[in-house]
């Protein structure tokens, strides 16, 4: 069993009149279970060509159902550049230059599959990803 | 008007080698430079619905805005989890203290989140959950 922990803290000292300053901490555990995740997918990078859409993570090649968590990141440093994420072809948001996402992903093949995609804005950018497996 | 956003993934056996992926965004608005300037402040219910409630109501007016979304399961309990849904898509499951960070496009009414407590009983207690929208769209309102 492999100890996995993802932590994030948002911070802000200017939104509010009031400072913002929260962090939280999660060990990746899984389905029902205390058990640790047992797999990862390394963190990996991807240059698209185009402004194609593009599959990240198949979900036909994962356990349905399951405590798996994706991480995603656009590594571009031009505002105007931005990927949008879907997932099982709903449109979760779009990542801009330096944003990153951390989710949890159920991989579901009933009906859609729930594949992880991203479309870039713009030819030859690059995405940076990882997935922690249940 | 600065908002970061820090992530850090660790771990010392999951691999041969150790994981430790970090790093910070700064929240800006849609293709721009200019940090968020709104935001929900962190909100907590109490879950004990096993169907879908909406957690955050998409306002089409947010539609190609920047907005960006916390949520986190406070429960203890391993086998008391969140399921996620945006426009009757599952995204995933969120387990006793797992938290989600994503980007939401809000690309129409149809775009909510919404949350189940999907193997919630009445002897199991309540799912305590947190949430916190940052985003741009100056007409948002909590829950309206």
């Amino acid at each position: 069993m492999a100890t996995t922990t993802a932590t994030i803290t948002l911070s802000s000292t200017d939104l509010l009149s009031d400072e913002l300053a929260l962090t939280t901490s999660a060990t990746l555990t899984g389905h029902n279970n205390s058990t640790g995740v047992l797999a990862a997918i390394g963190l990996s990078r991807i240059t698209i060509s185009d402004t194609s859409e593009t599959t990240l993570f198949d979900a036909s090649a994962y356990t349905d159902d399951k405590a798996h968590k994706i991480y995603i990141k656009n590594t571009e440093t031009t505002a105007s550049k931005s990927f949008l994420v879907k997932v099982g072809g709903t449109e979760l948001g779009r990542l801009y230059a330096g944003d990153f996402m951390f989710a949890p992903w159920n991989a579901d093949t009933t009906g859609t599959d729930c594949d992880v995609t991203i479309t870039p804005s713009d030819s030859g950018m690059t995405a940076e990803y990882m997935a922690f497996i249940d | 008007m600065a908002t970061t956003a820090t992530i850090t993934l660790t771990s010392a056996d999951i691999a041969g080698d150790p994981v430790n992926v970090s790093k910070t965004a700064t929240c800006t608005k849609a293709g721009a430079t200019t940090d968020l300037d709104q935001t929900t402040g962190l909100n907590r219910v109490h879950l004990r619905s096993t169907t879908n409630k909406v957690l955050l109501a998409a306002n089409a007016e947010g539609d190609n805005l920047a907005a960006k979304v916390y949520v986190i399961n406070k429960a203890t309990d391993p086998t008391l989890y969140l399921t996620i849904t945006i426009n009757a898509q599952t995204v995933g499951k969120l387990y006793a203290g797992d938290w989600m960070f994503i980007p939401w496009s809000q690309t129409d009414t149809s775009a909510s989140i919404e949350v189940a407590a999907t193997n919630w009983t009445a002897s199991t207690g309540d799912i305590p959950v947190e949430y916190a929208l940052f985003h741009e769209d100056t007409d948002f309102l909590t829950n309206a």
